[in-house]
Order: C-alpha cells, then sequence, then structure tokens
C-alpha cells in the first residue's frame, strides 16, 4: 500500500519545476509509504510515489517504468498470480514478481478494459510513454483514494487531498453545498469532495487523459449489481451457503498473499470472527490478531473478542480505549480524514493501525462490508418495516415491528414511548415512496445539519435536488433492483465509500502504514450474493442470515447469536466533563473561531454548546452525539487544510529519480 | 392557564433553544421531523418537556400524529388535554 501523485497538463510544463512540486506533493503522503520514495519527470508529465513494501520486497520499486510505460499504483491485485500466467500465454515477459509489473502488463496486453481483470483495492496513475495517455483508474468500491485538483490548466493528482496543500498559491476551502450534501448522506454524491475544486475518481471507473488529441474522458468499468440476470441462483438456501462459504475463503486465501505477515482484526462481532476463523483454516502457522476494547462497558466488546482469540489461539494484543484517547486523538485522526466526521469511532482504529505497526503487522485483514452485501445494518430493517407498512397503512400490528428495530436504544425498546416511534415512522410512510426509500431516513436524521451551517452560505436542505443528485449515479438496470437491494446500492455509494473506506479504513490504517484488506468486498462474491433472493440475507428481521447458518459450528455461538452492535466510540462523553467541553474542543467550538472559519451558524453554536455547559444531560441522543461530532471535526480539517504541517522526504529512501 | 397561543410561544422558544434553531426556520404548522429539525429521539423529549412543563400526563393511545405532527398540533394537544 502507498501514495501515488501526478502532474500532468495538455500545455506541458517545466519538468524541473515539477520536480520540485511532485516531491512536495508526496512528502505528506509518506506515512502511506514508510519504505521508500520515487520520482518520474518530464515536462509532460511527473508522478511520485510513497512505497509500503509487501509484496517482491526487492523488485517493486516505483515509478515502475518500461520502454513503454511509466506506472504509480497504490494497492493490490490479488489475482495477480493467474493474470501473470495469462499475459505469459499472451507473451509477457516480466522481469519482477510484482502485481505492480501485473498490474502494466494485463494493461498493455488486452488495452485499459482489461482493469476489468483486477480484482484487488487499487488506485493508479498509469503513462503511456508512446501515445501520451494517462490513465487513472481506481478500484470498484473506492477501498483506495485518489483525488484530482485542476489548477491553472495543470492536472494534480494524489491520494490523499493534502498532497495539495503544498502547491503554490492554493489553499483548500469547504464548498458549502457538497458540505451539506456530506452531512446528509455521509458522502458527497458522484465524483464531488467537501473542498472546492477538488475531485475524486468515482469507485468503479477509470479516466483517460490524452496529450496529443487535448481530451479527457471518463469511463465506468463496474456497477454493482451488472451482472444481476446472468447470475445463477442457488437452488436452495443449503446451496446458497455452501457457496457463500466457497466464495468467502476464496477471497481470503487471495488476501493472503503477501510477501509479510498478514494479521487480522477482531471485533467481537460475526463479520470479523468469520474472516478470522477462515484464515486460521488457510494458513497453519499461529498469526496475529488485534482488538480495541474500551473502558466504557457500553461499547466494550472484549468478552467476544477473548473468546474468538481463545478459538484461535492467536497471537493477541488488544488497545484499551477511554474517553481521554478519544478526546486526545480526535485531532490528528481528523488531520488523515481530511473530511468532517459523524462519530469518533476512526479513533480507536486510528491507535489500533500504530499498534499494528509497532508489532511489525504491515497487512491486517477486517470484516467491513458485510453488513452492506448481506442485508447486516438497521437501515434495511427500517426499510423492509416501513414497507410492509405502506402496504396496509392503517394496520395496528404491522407497526409493532418498530419495537424490535433498535433494541439497543432505550427508547425503541420501552414500550411507553411506542407511539412515539410509531409517529415518526409514520412521517416516513409518504416520504419512503421513491427509489431512494431509505436515504429518506438518513437524510431526516442528519436534517439538523442544514440548520448548523452559516445562513450567508445560503445552502439549506433541498430534497429534491439531492434526491436528482442520486438519480443520476443510478445504472440502467436499477429498477430490477428490490428494494432492499437498491438500499444496498446507495449505502456502497454512500456510507461504505464515504466514510467506512475511508475515515474508518484507509486513513486510519494508512496513517501508521497499515494496509487493511477487505474480504467481503471480492466483487465476484458481491455480484454472487446480490443476485439472491433477499430473505437468504434478512429472514423477518434476522440479519446476515446466510452468514450466520453458514458458520455456525465454525465460531462460538456466543458470537453468532447476539444481536447486532454497531461498532461505536464514545462521542460527546469524550469531549464533555461535568466542568463543560474540555480546551481543544472548546477551543475550536470558540464563538471567535466560529466567526473567524465562518462555517456555521455562530448562535446555533452558541444554544448547542450551551447544553453542555455543566456536563451532559442524563438523556441525550444519537443527533447529539453525531452533530457534536461533525461540527467539531468540520472545524478541525479546516484548521488542518489552512496550517498544513511540513514533512520532509528522507533522501536516504529515495528509490527511483528518472528524468526523461 | 396558557393560551394555545401561548403553549406554542413556549413550545417554540423550547424547540429554538434545545434543537438550536431561529424561530424563522420553524414552520409551526409542519412535522419537525420533515423540517429536519428533530429525529426519534427528538419526540421523546418533547414528551418529556410537555408533561413537566404542563403538568400533563401523555398515554400510549395520544402519542399519535394527530398530536404530534407539528408544533400546532402539538400546543392543541396540550391544551386539550388541560382542559379535559
Amino acid at each position: 500500500m502507498c501514495g501515488i501523485a501526478g502532474i500532468f497538463s495538455k500545455e506541458g510544463g517545466v519538468a524541473a519545476e515539477w520536480k520540485v512540486q511532485i516531491q512536495k506533493m508526496i512528502a505528506p503522503l509518506t506515512h502511506r509509504g514508510p519504505d521508500g520514495w520515487g520520482i518520474y519527470c518530464t515536462d509532460t508529465i511527473t508522478l511520485g510515489h510513497a512505497r509500503l513494501s509487501i509484496i517482491d520486497l526487492s523488485g517493486g520499486a516505483q515509478p515502475f517504468i518500461t520502454e513503454d510505460y511509466v506506472l504509480s499504483f497504490n494497492g493490490e491485485i490479488y489475482n495477480y498470480i493467474e493474470l501473470k500466467d495469462e499475459c505469459i500465454k499472451k507473451g509477457a515477459v516480466f522481469r519482477t514478481h510484482s502485481d505492480t509489473e501485473v498490474l502494466l502488463k494485463t494493461i498493455e496486453i488486452f488495452g485499459v478494459d482489461g482493469i476489468k481483470k483486477f480484482n484487488g483495492q487499487y488506485a493508479f496513475l498509469l503513462w503511456n510513454k508512446k501515445d501520451k495517455k494517462l490513465v487513472t483508474g481506481r478500484d470498484r468500491f473506492g477501498e483506495r483514494p485518489l483525488y484530482i485538483l485542476e489548477l491553472n490548466n495543470t492536472v494534480y493528482f494524489a491520494s490523499e487531498m493534502k498532497a495539495f496543500d503544498t502547491i503554490p498559491g492554493f489553499c483548500r476551502e469547504y464548498d458549502a453545498s457538497n458540505l451539506l450534501e456530506h452531512g446528509l448522506l455521509w458522502n458527497t454524491l458522484q465524483d464531488q469532495t467537501v473542498w472546492k475544486n477538488i475531485r475524486s475518481v468515482e469507485p468503479g471507473t477509470f479516466e483517460l487523459f490524452d496529450y496529443n488529441q487535448r481530451t479527457h474522458k471518463i469511463v465506468r468499468y463496474y456497477s454493482l449489481g451488472e451482472t444481476l440476470f446472468s447470475q445463477k441462483q442457488p437452488e436452495t438456501f443449503s446451496d446458497a451457503q455452501e457457496r457463500l462459504k466457497l466464495l468467502l475463503s476464496e477471497s481470503v486465501r487471495i488476501r493472503l498473499r503477501s510477501d509479510v505477515p498478514v494479521g487480522v482484526y477482531i471485533s467481537g462481532g460475526i463479520d470479523s470472527s468469520v474472516i478470522a476463523a477462515i484464515t486460521a483454516s488457510i494458513q497453519h502457522e499461529r498469526f496475529k490478531t488485534f482488538s480495541v476494547t474500551f473502558s466504557d462497558q457500553q461499547y466494550d466488546e472484549s468478552t467476544y473478542q477473548n473468546e474468538m482469540v481463545a478459538l484461535l489461539s492467536s497471537q493477541h494484543a488488544s488497545l484499551s480505549i477511554d474517553y481521554d484517547r478519544v478526546r486526545d486523538n480526535y485531532f490528528e485522526a481528523v488531520y488523515h480524514t481530511e473530511r468532517p466526521l459523524f462519530r469518533t469511532a476512526p479513533v480507536p482504529l486510528f491507535l489500533l493501525s500504530d499498534l499494528v505497526r509497532e508489532s511489525t503487522i504491515k497487512v491486517v485483514l477486517t470484516g467491513e462490508a458485510s453488513d452492506e452485501i448481506l442485508f447486516g445494518y438497521d437501515s434495511f430493517k427500517e426499510l423492509k418495516l416501513i414497507k410492509f407498512w405502506q402496504k396496509q397503512p392503517a394496520s395496528v400490528l404491522r407497526p409493532l415491528l418498530i419495537r424490535k428495530l433498535y433494541p439497543h436504544l432505550g427508547h425503541y425498546a420501552e414500550s411507553n414511548q411506542y407511539g412515539l416511534m410509531k409517529t415518526y415512522y409514520e412521517d416516513f410512510l409518504g416520504m419512503c415512496d421513491n427509489e431512494f426509500a431509505s436515504a429518506a431516513i438518513r437524510i431526516a436524521n442528519n436534517g439538523i445539519i442544514a440548520h448548523s451551517l452559516n445562513k450567508e452560505s445560503g445552502v439549506s436542505l433541498n430534497r429534491e435536488r439531492l434526491l436528482d443528485r442520486m438519480r443520476k449515479m443510478l445504472p440502467e438496470n436499477y429498477s430490477h433492483f428490490s428494494d432492499l437491494q437498491k438500499n444496498q446500492f446507495t449505502e456502497m455509494r454512500t456510507l461504505l465509500s464515504g466514510y467506512l473506506l475511508s475515515s474508518q479504513g484507509d486513513r486510519m490504517t494508512m496513517s501508521h502504514g497499515v494496509e487493511g484488506r477487505y474480504p467481503f468486498l471480492d466483487h465476484t462474491l458481491i455480484e454472487e450474493v446480490f443476485a439472491w433472493p433477499d430473505n437468504y440475507k434478512l429472514r423477518g428481521f434476522e440479519q446476515k442470515y446466510a452468514l450466520r447458518k453458514a458458520y455456525t459450528g465454525m465460531i462460538p455461538d456466543s458470537i453468532i447469536q447476539r444481536p447486532k452492535l454497531p461498532y461505536q466510540a464514545p462521542d460527546v462523553k469524550s469531549f464533555v466533563r461535568s466542568e463543560g467541553v474540555c480546551t481543544q474542543a472548546g477551543e475550536f467550538l470558540s464563538e471567535r473561531m466560529i466567526k473567524e472559519y465562518g462555517v456555521f451558524d455562530s448562535r446555533f453554536i452558541e444554544r448547542f454548546m450551551k447544553k453542555f455547559s455543566q456536563g451532559i444531560k442524563e438523556q441525550y441522543g444519537y443527533r447529539d452525539n453525531m452533530l457534536f461530532a461533525f461540527i467539531l471535526s468540520a472545524q478541525m480539517a479546516l484548521y488542518w487544510a489552512k496550517n498544513p504541517k511540513t514533512v520532509r522526504l528522507k533522501d536516504e529512501l529515495k528509490v527511483v529519480d528518472i528524468s526523461e | 392557564m396558557e393560551s394555545t397561543l401561548q403553549i406554542q410561544e413556549q413550545l417554540l422558544e423550547f424547540v429554538c433553544r434545545n434543537y438550536m434553531v431561529e424561530r424563522d426556520d420553524v414552520i409551526p404548522d409542519e412535522s419537525l421531523v420533515d423540517q429536519g429539525i428533530i429525529d426519534s429521539f427528538g419526540l421523546v423529549e418533547i414528551s418529556g418537556y410537555i408533561q413537566k412543563e404542563f403538568g400533563i400526563v401523555v398515554v400510549d393511545s395520544e402519542m399519535n400524529r394527530a398530536n404530534f405532527g407539528s408544533i400546532v398540533k402539538i400546543s392543541n394537544f396540550v391544551e386539550k388535554k388541560r382542559n379535559s
């Protein structure tokens, strides 16, 4: 795993100047790739690379240069062994054992459509020297980042946006409209980011920049559910379970390909437990596992983690998190996420990757994305309930299911609040009558963010505009998706790629040079499971049904049967004590800084802060937690944009320096 | 005893203070959920507030849209309860 950067102009540039600039851009990316760095400079294109060595430790230096191509690549192509054979059969000759060279040769032989052959997580810049064409590609689900800034006829590329902060005359500023969109959906749609003029290469697309023709083209090469009609359905539920086991084992097997040892994160939930159990069945040597524990029992899952560790006999290390550690590390975590957060949950993962790195592990498997592909989120239950209720709005019995929605939230479980919860969901019976049913609830829950923004920004909650923008991202076969499949699509385009894989995934592991690998995100697995009947995944209100059944007996029953507990860390509680809001957060949320930065409405923030002036109320909800985390991190992210860190490259780690 | 308008004023004051919005942001006859001002927990907080502030008891069968669908509806409900 690595950091990449590039500079390209259809007008051409001055190679000597670009050589200086690309080094400045690579420097703040070296936490992603601490093992070495390299540059390739011309007056048409300049590429940079910071390397984390995982496969072919001695042969994989980058930018990787051949007679016709130059490649700067971040990620892994897990099926590189099979692809290498395929390329060799077509006459390719390899000089290294790296997946980097396989990526390059695959595209050289099969054209840019060869990207469809990759099973992996990747973002890359591939320059064709002969044709003067640049291809920028990104994996299907947005596991690895790639951003683009166009400024003064020059196009800049980077794994993280902080690299752009080194460009003279450029300073990141929020785009208020995009910031609100991010606030409502936990991600910006299409290729937008929360920052003005910075966009992202969308997951599942590649872009072509042609120097000679002066053209630029964006091509989508993958969309979730694209094989819906061609997938063979399992004949029985039992067959489905067997297929799931087979596909998941294969996915883990190729994700264990590495020239350095691979560890596993254990959360205590079913997903990471399944991944760990499969790892143990494939890899016979003892491996390392890692987990986070909490001093606050509300969040702690160590009982289940310990059960799993005992079963695996793994070499286990855990990190204990309390309120102070969350408070003290939020600022630094936001430096890496580069966008506002909604929870403090990334912080423990930020600290955990430090522990992993200290224990000399560079690669970890984790259980992300099972909730999306096997309908594990409560949003699937909410949607199912609303759709069921919509058919008989006058039914007395149907809304009673509301009580089962969020058993861990007191006001849902308490029977004396049932009427209010019913009133709340009744509002959605009308709003959920469109193709984004589940998004309506998330937008409503986060709607307060629209009121928190500076009135002068002129942005406000406009559902129709938002839905119109969402419609633009839909694939042609979307109308054939079931309601729950549509929800999966929305979840994967918003929450998964924008928050879980980025703020909580890539950025937290890479902050300490650790690579996360996600076996549930194997596209062959996802496409096959996507086509299955909904009730294989959500039976009644039983989430991830096929997974639970398939792995019964392989992992402890207590883990199989436990209700889903979302991974969370203490939010407001970390920053507010009996005497009020802690010093650093108080400063960022002070009237002075709120007015200086101009992002939020100062009267709104003043009222919000008053809620915490004497500590925390006995009862407070999702909204206060979310708002606190959001506003504080938005202020902090802007601070980092205005005050970038200075990072210097170490000359002794330079591995490539080519000018042509 | 407060009139419906006074109840409405008090409720608006509570909503503005507790949910940090300006008076002009609140449309009294529209759902507070639709307006993005409260979530499900907000309904619980408002129910708790009116019971404490106006000395009424809200029973399960009264927790519905007709009584909790907007500031106006909540105010009318409070007045009706106090007069009953």
